[in-house]
């Protein structure tokens, strides 16, 4: 029991921090992320991680850009998931028709190629972040949706299930409260690993340009800082920390789903 | 025991694929070999007639008819000299004798007529040349006559980007837009093309045997083309190449004093003859507005933007738009950072902002809510653009599209403000003096096409069919005069590009078309020998 | 093995719609093939602009090229590139062949690498050396792929001088050719097996509190047989649909690693390809993709059938 409670606190504690951060950010930042001080300044007293090419406090974006993260992690999760869950349940509670319908609509997005949706999203829409957390949602519910129907397929043979058809509920009702229960234990973790991968996707991104500039991100700030001259000058202070940034709240992100995970084996126990 | 053997493996393999590595990484090679390091960017295939990008580097090896001097002078390479008739629609090329192929067989007019046609024919780009040649033809003196459907005083300077091709090669070729090379590709410059291997990302050039003229000291040629410049400039510091080469760029500047600390390289400094730029929507309000460009002119912070886009390696630039090192520049009234005059002008052009929600309106009331779209290049300059032109109360957004889709909706007049790059080529095209940016009736990747006005066609006309010096000059004038009074673009400022090289290098002749890309350069370059130039590998070790 | 009629008609139904995205996707996008052909600057009339659509086909009705893509697909005449001058088949077999030189022996290794240390993670997983991996691959499955790739690159390539800057080869021998790929292949196989390691410990965890397991016990058997004999066997399976997958996938190139070590593989072809709107190449190589994956799912489900008895008798 030792390691549950152990990868369940870290987690916690870790994803806890960064969301304050990203909400307070207007006050824990020393500076506006925006302000220009004097550029390629080393840390210092005044700036504790210096300044990049045009002189914004580095700590300050560091710090704001937990937001850009966080928004397009959760939120492409948040549409991922509901969208699969949604599917999924539908797929497997159902069968038949719908079944083999919503799974060749699965295949179909599966293949959807992401950068190509990207460009033509931002070609005629406006501001990116939404865009890059709208096109990576609409494409990541396939294997949430794979995950949960798999699961939903076992519960609804179980037991209880058979016995609240018997007794007559509808079958929303039954969805709701008998099979959607048993199926968060799978559908949490799952949500965990995407708010991971969107995450990293949004650095990806940033990194091929298609960032979008009006927000400070980590993933922006790498860029910049390699093609600024930030990583040929070992000004570690500026590329370093966004990416380390990143590759932590992605893993207390991943502990967390794996907290659940480990509840979950316990449970079935 | 399963898991020991497994890491046991895994260590034996790792530490045996090392020792292979160590060892054959500094390749000694020959004296005299110049390693030019450049980047992929839009080259995708050994083909020079298909691919632009390739066409560009192969000009040392298959020279077009002219070539731009270190002073800016338009001559002939291949040729000795060229007449244009009275009325500008016939022009006559005379060959240089002494002038061969790297297999032996002598350049003729025979091949420039090939060529020429072949272009025509077959490469998009060069379609133009259909609607404005009307014959060409070889003559006797080893002479190739071009008559023109119309007056047109302008040929020689279109003449300086297409490749000349052996006839007694290339005529036999089925497909030559898609015939691409991997080993020779017969040249009749100091060099030829031995070898392309993109994925080696290598091209290699060879001395050629039958080059008459003076002789370069360099015996080979190396390009070496990464993905990614960032990467670039690793190798170049690390001895990997000679120098950086890319058209219209500078080595990035943050990396200068580092280079500069190795104490491997000397540098090259010059003034750019392209820019940055700020471009308006001229269709539509407030762009429309000349008082409102006036006022944006005096809230932008050039001072700035030279010091941190620039690195301090630039200048203020002028309402002419034109930089200093154009050839026939005037002067025209710099542009100027007063913010308090900018906003005072701007509110007096009648956009104010009367609900006092922060944000000034146009003239029909509307909040002023503009974009500026721009390819992802350049959101830091636009970043710091976007700031100037908030403080005059303006709500500003930025818009980063891929390049496709940047020309898409330019072409389509669906921007505020753009943010973009002339190039060297660019500035020189259609009537001189970056008239190629403005006049409507062109189209074209870079190019805004945003002024309708019937004055300034007229102008861009005129120097079209005039060869007479005096002319020009008036005429330049005029241009530069035009854009200081209209503002149909402000330059963000007058760059200085720094290209570094390796101190054993030197007699460099960069022009302003392609800097160090050209056959002069090469032709004049030495090599100073005896010392030890490895490269900086030991200055990245002592620093650690 | 019997595959349900309905399942082969909702591929094939499915094969249908992606093909047909396939087409209109290019061509939603906004700009055109024209752009990339025409130059920086160039001047033509109207005329000649038109002229020059209608030689590449951009100007016949959208319903005339539809029909004229699906000839073609069933031809296998995939056309010629715009941009890149040659025809589109030797074009994405010699690009493949690279990539698969590149990913091939990552996906191998990480599959390797990650279900063995990551079944023996799940088995004991309270050991040290366990806990130690699974923190290391945890950051390493955390990391963006570029960021990775850069800092090996500056240390090893740059700092150390070990390994080469660019491409895939120099000088085409064996030992060159390894020397090129040490690094992406590294990267490749550590991202992969940080995967598989996750998901084949969190599988084995699950099937060790099974009762076979608990018989397995009872009759006798020494633990590491239990876990090799047995479990693995079971763990295994979502494993095996996420490397299925992964080999479908693999046409897509790696475009991070490409990018970084400047080798031109399936991944740069596609990028390219989108950014100068090439439809040829983008239909062929999403053509190509599509099979791929659509036939390793199948692949997948037909050996989850043969491996796993259960769901042969759902089935």
């Amino acid at each position: 029991m030792k390691s549950r409670t152990f990868w369940n606190r870290s987690g916690l504690i870790l994803v806890a921090f960064f969301v304050f951060v990203a909400i307070f950010a207007d006050l824990i930042a020393p500076h506006s992320p925006w302000e220009r001080f004097e550029p390629y300044t080393k840390p210092s007293t005044k700036h504790w991680l210096g300044t990049n090419d045009i002189g914004n406090d580095i700590l300050s974006e560091l710090i704001h850009g937990s937001r850009a993260s966080l928004i397009v992690g959760v939120g492409a999760s948040a549409i991922a998931t509901l969208l699969g869950l949604f599917i999924g349940l539908i797929s497997g509670y159902f069968k038949g028709f719908a079944d083999e319908l919503l799974m060749g609509v699965t295949d179909i997005f599966l293949m959807i190629p992401r950068i190509p949706l990207l460009i033509i999203l931002a070609a005629f829409l406006k501001s990116s972040f939404w865009i890059i957390m709208l096109a990576l949602g609409l494409l990541w519910w396939t294997s949430t949706a794979r995950v949960v129907r798999s699961r939903t397929l076992q519960v609804r043979e179980m037991d209880f299930v058979t016995s609240s058809k018997c007794l007559g509920f509808k079958n929303r009702h039954i969805i709701l409260s008998d099979i959607l229960p048993n199926i968060f234990p799978v559908a949490l973790p799952k949500f965990m690993l995407t708010v991971a991968t969107a995450m990293i996707s949004e650095a990806s991104l940033s990194f091929l340009g298609l960032g979008d500039p009006s927000m400070k991100s980590w993933g922006l700030m790498i860029n910049f800082a390699f093609i600024k001259g930030g990583l040929i000058n070992e000004m570690w202070w500026w590329y370093l920390p966004p990416g380390i940034c990143i590759v932590l709240f992605v893993f207390s992100i991943v502990l967390l789903g794996f907290s659940f995970e480990e509840e979950k084996k316990v449970a079935i126990k | 025991m399963r898991r020991h053997f497994f890491y046991s493996t895994l260590l034996v393999v790792s530490l045996s694929l090392i020792a292979s590595c160590g060892g054959n990484r500094r390749r000694g090679g020959s004296e005299s070999v110049l390693k030019i390091g450049t980047t992929k960017d839009g080259m995708k295939s050994a083909s020079i007639l298909g691919d632009s990008y390739l066409a560009q580097f192969a000009q040392i090896s298959n020279p077009p008819l002219m070539t731009m001097t270190k002073e800016g002078k338009i001559e002939g390479i291949i040729i000795k000299s060229y007449e244009i008739s009275e009325d500008n629609t016939i022009w006559t090329f005379y060959l240089d004798n002494d002038l061969y192929w790297s297999d032996g067989t002598q350049v003729s007019a025979k091949d420039v007529v090939f060529s020429i046609q072949l272009f025509a024919e077959e490469v998009p780009y060069a379609r133009w040349m259909r609607e404005i040649l009307k014959k060409v033809y070889e003559k006797e003196n080893n002479a190739v006559v071009f008559e023109l459907y119309k007056p047109y005083a302008r040929l020689d300077f279109d003449f300086l980007t297409y490749n000349l091709l052996p006839q007694h090669i290339w005529g036999k070729i089925e497909d030559p837009l898609r015939h691409t090379y991997s080993g020779v590709m017969i040249g009749c410059g100091p060099f030829y093309i031995s070898k392309i291997d993109l994925n080696a990302g290598f091209i290699l050039f060879q001395k050629n045997p039958f080059w008459k003229s003076t002789q370069p000291e360099i015996e080979r040629i190396e390009l070496h083309v990464y993905n990614n410049k960032d990467v670039l400039a690793l190798a170049l510091e690390k001895g990997e190449v000679d120098t950086y080469y890319r058209y219209n760029s500078s080595y990035p500047y943050p990396n200068l004093e580092r280079l500069e600390a190795t104490g491997n390289f000397n540098f090259i400094e010059e003034p750019h003859l392209s820019l940055k730029f700020l471009g308006f929507n001229l269709r539509k309000t407030p762009m429309s507005d000349l008082a409102f460009r006036e006022a944006i002119s005096y809230a932008i912070n050039y001072e700035e933007l030279i010091k941190l886009d620039l690195l301090g390696y630039g200048e203020i630039p002028s309402r002419g738009f034109l930089p200093r090192v154009m050839p026939n520049f005037t002067e025209t009234t710099p542009l100027r950072f007063e913010p308090d005059k900018a906003k005072y002008m701007i509110t007096r052009a009648g956009y104010r902002d009367s609900n006092g929600n922060g944000i000034r309106e146009d003239l029909s009331g509307n909040d002023l809510e503009l974009s500026i779209l721009i390819h992802n290049e350049f959101i830091r300059l636009a970043e710091l653009v976007r700031d100037y032109l908030r403080t005059l109360d303006i709500d500003v957004s930025l818009k980063v599209v891929d390049t496709n889709t940047w020309i898409n909706l330019k072409d389509a007049y669906k921007y505020d403000l753009v943010i973009s790059r002339t190039s060297p080529w660019g500035m020189l095209m259609h009537a001189n003096w970056a008239t190629g940016y403005f006049d409507s009736r062109r189209t074209g990747e870079g190019v805004l096409h945003t002024v309708e006005d019937p004055a300034f066609m007229k102008l861009c006309d005129n120097i079209l069919t005039t060869k007479d010096e005096r002319e020009l000059e008036k005429y330049a004038q005029k241009v530069q005069d035009y854009y200081a009074k209209n503002l149909p673009a402000i330059a963000l400022h007058w760059k200085r590009i720094v290209i570094p090289y390796q101190k054993k290098f030197s007699g460099w002749s960069p022009n302003l078309l392609y800097g160090i890309y050209n056959i002069e350069n090469f032709i004049k370059l030495r090599i100073i020998r005896g010392e030890s130039f490895e490269g900086s590998e030991n200055s990245g070790l002592a620093k650690t | 093995m019997a595959i349900s009629k309905k399942k082969i008609l909702r591929y094939l139904l499915a094969l249908f719609i992606i093909f047909s995205l396939n087409f209109i996707i290019p061509r939603i996008m906004p700009g055109d093939p024209l752009t990339n052909l025409l130059g920086e600057e160039f001047s033509l009339s109207e005329a000649a602009l038109q002229e020059l659509r209608s030689e590449l086909g951009l100007d016949s009705p959208l319903m005339l090229q539809y029909i004229k893509y699906w000839k073609n697909i069933f031809l296998f005449d995939l056309g010629y590139s715009y941009h890149f001058n040659q025809k589109v088949i030797p074009l994405i077999t010699g690009r493949m062949k690279w990539t698969l030189v590149l990913l091939l022996p990552s996906i191998i290794f990480g599959a390797i690498l990650g279900t063995i240390l990551g079944a023996l993670s799940g088995w004991k997983k309270n050991a040290l050396p366990n806990k130690t991996i699974t923190w290391t691959f945890l950051t390493i499955y955390s990391s963006p792929p570029y960021f990775l790739g850069i800092i090996l690159l500056y240390i090893f390539s740059f700092k150390w001088g070990l390994f080469p800057f660019k491409g895939f080869y120099e000088t085409g021998t064996l030992s060159d050719i390894i020397q090129h790929l040490f690094l992406p292949v590294l990267i490749m196989s550590a991202f992969s097996a940080s995967r598989n390691y996750m998901i084949m410990r969190g599988s084995v965890l699950i099937e060790k509190e099974k009762l076979y397991v608990v018989y397995a016990r009872a009759k006798g058997l020494y633990k590491e047989a239990i876990l090799f004999r047995h479990i693995f066997k079971n763990a295994i399976l979502p494993v095996l649909t996420l490397v299925a997958l992964d080999f479908g996938f693999l046409f897509s190139g790696a475009l991070f690693v490409e990018i970084v070590f400047s080798m031109n593989g399936m991944g740069t072809l596609i990028y390219e390809a989108l950014l100068s709107r090439d439809y040829p190449v983008l239909q062929g190589c999403f053509l190509i993709i599509t099979l791929m994956v659509i036939g390793a799912n199948l692949f997948s489900d037909v050996l989850n059938g043969i491996i796993d008895p259960r769901v042969r008798e759902r089935q």
